[in-house]
């Protein structure tokens, strides 16, 4: 036990440690954590799945609507598939994933007692949510490039393409270096939407201690979302609703692309975030731990 | 402690604090200060009105049965809970205001050890170790190593703390509140769980703090234990503090203190303590020890100060009963 009385150079002494050590810490901790590797496995499960779906089935797949849909589009032109898997799990396991991350970002962090040791090392409680904020970032990035990956992948070897070339929803053809472009703006908007969901998440996080709360506030409030923009008296409340412009990421397959749902729904992800993250670092700053 | 005549001999012993981290000049002496602390939580009173001053190179333990406020007040001590009321001071910085700078050399163990079940003993304390600031730049493994093998841990330490025992993850919990020098050590019942081997190993521990010059402020229910192992001590009741003074002469006091019967009890503990005299609420008014003024001074100082004296007299309780009275009754 060595117990020796600083020196008196202390005066000088660092009152925190180094940001890059601590996001480091975070990202070690956020990618050994079993839930998140599970998470990661189940994403990456989705392109294949719908890979193998629309093989075996065939051609012809109705659409929801009876037209041919975005999964119908899928066969016999591959690069569609990482869009459409995307879409598919933006409606409920992407925000999954990312409330997760959040809700055990601080309210499991509280639960099992961790929340004060950072707290008291001290790790600033500024510096705390900017930790937490990029372990969820990463959580929504990794997850959607996952299935951006297992979708090209999957599309290369199990759909197989027209000729390294997407057939666009309008029916052009463009080459698979600006099909790859797209699929990277799809990634780029999802991750932007998921942020949205991560700071509201968060802020939810921060305000109690049962990373269950978490989870089922930001899940129930996506489906009651999703009520709320069925029921035509209530339109004047789309322009409001996150999920109204998540459709909005098939766009990137149109020919020419089509910017204007793309830009909007961002920009409302944008003031989600913001709102959200405010209110995270408004509560940290006074939370009791 | 409340009177700082009686500890001047042991601050001055201590290597004094650097001065930009003692921030006043009367704070020097002090690691930790209570300045009326209150804590209200909806309509119950967790700590009410609660000055206390840990001198520097002390041990001081904090006892109390279960309830009476001792978490809450080294809560408040560290900035984990806001105070209702009153302020707390760690190494002479203001915890409300200035907390960074003292806490990086205060090592905390409260509310048990926490951490995450998934990660091995090893991995659980390089990532408390990453969020050091004075290890900001050093390799943290060898550090982490250290630590591990100084609480007996070194052969458990790749095990998931899932699997771990009661008593190795208290251990792990003093790692991390010890991976580096620490001027300020807080241990809240750290011998929770622990075997008598363990419990030992917390005693050699606070010993061997204690001779460094470390403070160690050790809560605990038993007196046993405090006993053993503290130079200064606070009792606490149902948030209130009913003594705190050092050992010895709080020990003292039971035989030939001096017992003042009144109605008037907080202006009767201000004033004795104002002149340096140990006092303690009793149950119809306060006991003073005999380390100040004597008697008939004490008495006039009393009355001077306008406190109703209905009765004096020599003090016959004796303190070891007052402390076995107050840790086994359950309130």
């Amino acid at each position: 036990m060595t117990t020796a009385v600083l020196p008196a150079g202390a005066a000088t002494a660092p009152r925190s440690a180094p940001l890059g050590r601590l996001l480091g810490a975070e990202l070690t901790w956020v990618l050994r954590r079993p839930r998140t590797l599970v998470m990661l496995g189940v994403l990456a499960l989705i392109p294949v799945v719908i890979a193998i779906g629309v093989t075996v089935v065939g051609g012809d797949v109705p659409g929801p609507r009876g037209g041919p849909g975005l999964i119908g589009a899928i066969a016999g032109n591959g690069l569609v598939l990482p869009v459409a898997s995307i879409t598919l799990a933006l409606a409920l396991l992407l925000p999954m994933a990312v409330t997760t991350a959040a809700a055990d970002a601080i309210a499991g962090e509280a639960a099992s007692g961790t929340l004060r040791g950072l707290l008291l090392a001290p790790v600033g409680r500024l510096r705390l949510v900017v930790m937490k904020a990029f372990g969820v970032l990463v959580v929504a990035t990794l997850a959607v490039l996952v299935i951006a990956v297992a979708g090209l992948l999957a599309a290369l070897v199990v759909v197989g393409s027209a000729d390294g070339q997407l057939v666009t929803l309008s029916g052009t053809t463009i080459g698979l270096g600006e099909a790859l472009g797209r699929v990277l703006i799809m990634v780029v908007w999802t991750v932007g939407q998921l942020a949205a969901v991560g700071a509201v998440a968060l802020a939810l996080s921060s305000l109690t201690e049962h990373p269950m709360v978490v989870l089922a506030s930001v899940l129930g409030g996506l489906i009651v979302f999703g009520v709320l923009s069925a029921i035509p008296a209530l339109d004047w409340l789309q322009p409001y609703l996150l999920t109204s412009g998540w459709t909005a990421g098939a766009d990137v397959l149109r020919d020419p692309m089509v910017w204007d749902g793309l830009v909007e729904s961002s920009l409302r992800a944008l003031c989600y975030t913001a709102v959200g993250g405010g209110l995270a670092t408004y509560r940290m700053l006074r939370r009791d731990a | 402690m409340t009177s700082t005549d009686q500890t001047t001999d042991r601050t001055t012993e201590v290597p004094t604090d650097d001065p930009a981290t003692a921030a006043t000049a009367a704070a020097a002496g002090f690691a930790a200060r209570a300045v009326g602390l209150r804590k209200v939580f909806g309509p119950t009173v967790a700590v009410d009105g609660v000055d206390l001053d840990v001198p520097t190179g002390s041990v001081l333990g904090m006892l109390g049965p279960n309830g009476s406020g001792k978490t809450t007040l080294i809560r408040m001590l560290l900035g984990l809970t806001r105070p209702t009321a009153g302020r707390a001071e760690l190494l002479g910085h203001d915890v409300g205001a200035a907390a960074a700078a003292a806490l990086p050399h205060v090592g905390a163990l409260v509310e048990g050890p926490g951490f995450h079940p998934f990660l091995s003993g090893r991995a659980n304390l390089s990532r408390v170790a990453a969020a050091e600031p004075l290890l900001g730049g050093r390799p943290l493994a060898p550090v982490v190593d250290d630590a591990l093998e100084r609480v007996g841990l070194a052969a458990a330490a790749d095990r998931r703390y899932r699997g771990y025992s009661l008593g190795m993850k208290q251990r792990l919990g003093l790692a991390a509140a010890l991976l580096l020098p620490r001027r300020l050590v807080v241990l809240d019942e750290p011998t929770n769980g622990l075997d008598p081997a363990g419990t030992r190993d917390v005693r050699r521990i606070i010993g061997e703090l204690h001779a460094g010059g470390a403070t160690v402020i050790v809560s605990s229910h038993l007196l046993a234990e405090v006993e053993a192992t503290c130079t200064h001590v606070a009792v606490l009741q149902s948030g209130s503090l009913l003594a705190a003074g050092e050992l010895r002469t709080l020990l003292d006091t039971g035989g030939s203190g001096l017992v003042v019967s009144t109605p008037d009890v907080e202006l009767a503990l201000r004033t004795l303590r104002e002149v340096g005299v140990t006092a303690y609420r009793t149950e119809d008014g306060v006991a003073a020890a005999d380390d100040g003024p004597p008697a008939p001074e004490v008495i006039a100082l009393l009355v001077r100060a306008g406190v109703a004296v209905h009765e004096a007299r020599r003090n016959r309780t004796n303190l070891d009963e007052l402390f076995a009275r107050l840790t086994e009754e359950t309130p």
